[in-house]
């Protein structure tokens, strides 16, 4: 329940924030004020474009990793009372992750796309 | 006495204070509405509504606190920017503090400051993404307790909230995805740009962060922070993963956007980074939250690495908390002043080929620690 509360404190403080600065700021709008800024200049094109996603390799191994955290969370919890083969196990998976995510970077650094 | 029960007790005061005076209104006037009087005031002393009040003073506490830290923060920060790169930093308003009030003159300054929706934007994510950002920082606060008896607790117990590590953690991990909305529904290519890129040092230190996070709770063996930190009576986890307290460290610095990482709002770069179209109160409170996010990461450092609470008996907990929770700052502030910014291939390289590594070690530096029996 600390936390309902707290979450509700969170999300009206921002809020009121905004909203009662309506009350005090100016508003005096020009349709000028209102263009995307670029410095100046008139921006040419959206930028809700398709967006050159350079990095892709890297999300593919964020994503098998993330997961990867997540049981390694719940093994660090229960750790003290696991078997040594469970403890073994883990290791192992850890060690089996890290060679994919070695071979993964060696793929990056031949094709960088 | 823990922060619950001194809470209780000024609400149980207030609440018998205005019954009194209630049901002497309720005798005065008994022919307005009959049981009416009766009804309310049993409800405003029934446990339920006391409880909930309860939780409400302890949640402002905790909030009013963290505020005032923040102002604080952007104190010391610019001073010790100023000291660094010789100028003064903020002296006038407030002169006799040190410039201390600069923080609340611009805070108001912000405050009064037109707002503009530019056109081309998507209103719902550009007015919500603020909204996810702030509280989300602020809910990442929740679950840290100042002191052992000084964090939010729901019954009289005192005991803080039951996997509280991870329900920081997650909270403290939503911002990038509110960068990505604040980024893409500004219709701008700056901040496109630097919600990319956001993206982008999210997939390089979360994992490494999260690793050395198992570590330390695998030395503990439990989620909650009165657990972390009782564990560390006799030795701070910092001494035994020195390895894992610098790289949660420099992924610290990622997560809190400060300089070395800050890619996403680079100012030689990109104008502002994602908070290009943000003006007035926005920028304010984004601005005001990554201080916050810098408050609840050396927060986080401080429970998890350093001991927390604990300290000589002298100075009090949540004292003791504090003095370490600003030493981290100050050495993320220092750190923050006198690095040059990465490059956003160089964030990914650091982040998988030199941090993620050594979190494993780390990991396992903490597995042979835990299996030889020594904590």
């Amino acid at each position: 329940m600390g936390v309902a509360v707290f979450a509700i404190i969170a999300l009206l403080f921002p809020t009121l924030a905004f909203f009662l600065s309506r009350y005090f700021r100016t508003d005096k709008h020009d349709p000028r004020g209102e263009t995307t800024y670029e410095c100046g200049e008139v921006p040419i094109g959206d930028a809700q474009i398709q967006f050159h996603f350079q990095y892709y390799m890297y999300a593919i191994m964020f994503v098998a990793f993330d997961l990867v955290t997540v049981f390694v969370l719940l093994w660090a919890l229960v750790f003290a009372d696991l078997s040594e083969l469970a403890k073994l196990f883990m290791v192992m998976f850890i060690g089996v992750l890290l060679v994919g995510v070695t071979y993964a970077l060696k793929k990056e650094e031949i094709i960088w796309i | 006495m823990n922060l619950y029960e001194f809470c209780y007790g000024i609400i149980h005061w207030l609440v018998d204070l205005v019954n009194n005076l209630w049901y002497w209104l309720g005798d005065v006037l008994p022919w307005v509405f009959g049981d009416f009087f009766d009804a309310v005031g049993d409800f405003a002393a029934s446990d339920s509504n006391i409880a909930f009040f309860t939780i409400l003073t302890e949640v402002l506490i905790i909030v009013i606190i963290a505020l005032i830290n923040v102002l604080n923060f952007i104190w010391l920060d610019r001073k010790f920017m100023g000291r660094m790169f010789d100028f003064y930093g903020p002296y006038y308003v407030g002169y006799r503090i040190g410039g201390w009030l600069q923080n609340l003159a611009d805070g108001i300054k912000l405050f009064v400051k037109e707002i503009i929706t530019p056109a081309k934007a998507d209103r719902v994510g550009f007015l919500l993404a603020p909204v996810i950002f702030i509280s989300s920082s602020f809910l990442a606060l929740a679950t840290i307790p100042l002191g052992r008896d000084f964090g939010i607790a729901t019954n009289e117990s005192g005991a803080g909230v039951p996997a509280g590590v991870l329900v920081a953690f997650a909270m403290f991990a939503i911002a990038p995805f509110s960068i990505l909305i604040a980024g893409w529904s500004s219709n701008n290519k700056y901040t496109l740009i630097g919600g990319m890129r956001s993206a982008a040092q999210m997939m390089s230190y979360e994992i490494p962060m999260l690793l050395t996070v198992a570590s330390v709770l695998l030395l503990a063996g439990s989620f909650s922070f009165s657990g972390v930190v009782d564990a560390q009576h006799d030795l701070w986890f910092a001494i035994p993963l020195f390895l894992g307290f610098i790289v949660f460290m420099v992924c610290l610095m990622a997560e809190v956007e400060i300089q070395p990482f800050d890619l996403p709002e680079a100012e030689a770069e990109l104008v502002e980074g994602w908070t290009t179209e943000y003006c007035g109160m926005r920028f304010g409170l984004f601005m005001m939250t990554s201080y916050l996010r810098g408050y609840i990461g050396g927060a986080l450092a401080t429970a998890l690495f350093l001991g927390g609470w604990h300290g000589p008996e002298l100075i009090p907990d949540p004292i003791w908390f504090l003095i370490k929770a600003y030493t981290v700052f100050v050495i993320v502030e220092w750190t923050r002043w006198s690095l040059p910014r990465v490059r956003v291939d160089q964030i990914l390289d650091i982040g998988w080929k030199r941090l993620m590594p050594l979190a494993v070690l780390n990991l396992f530096i903490a597995v042979a620690f835990k299996t030889m029996g020594w904590f």
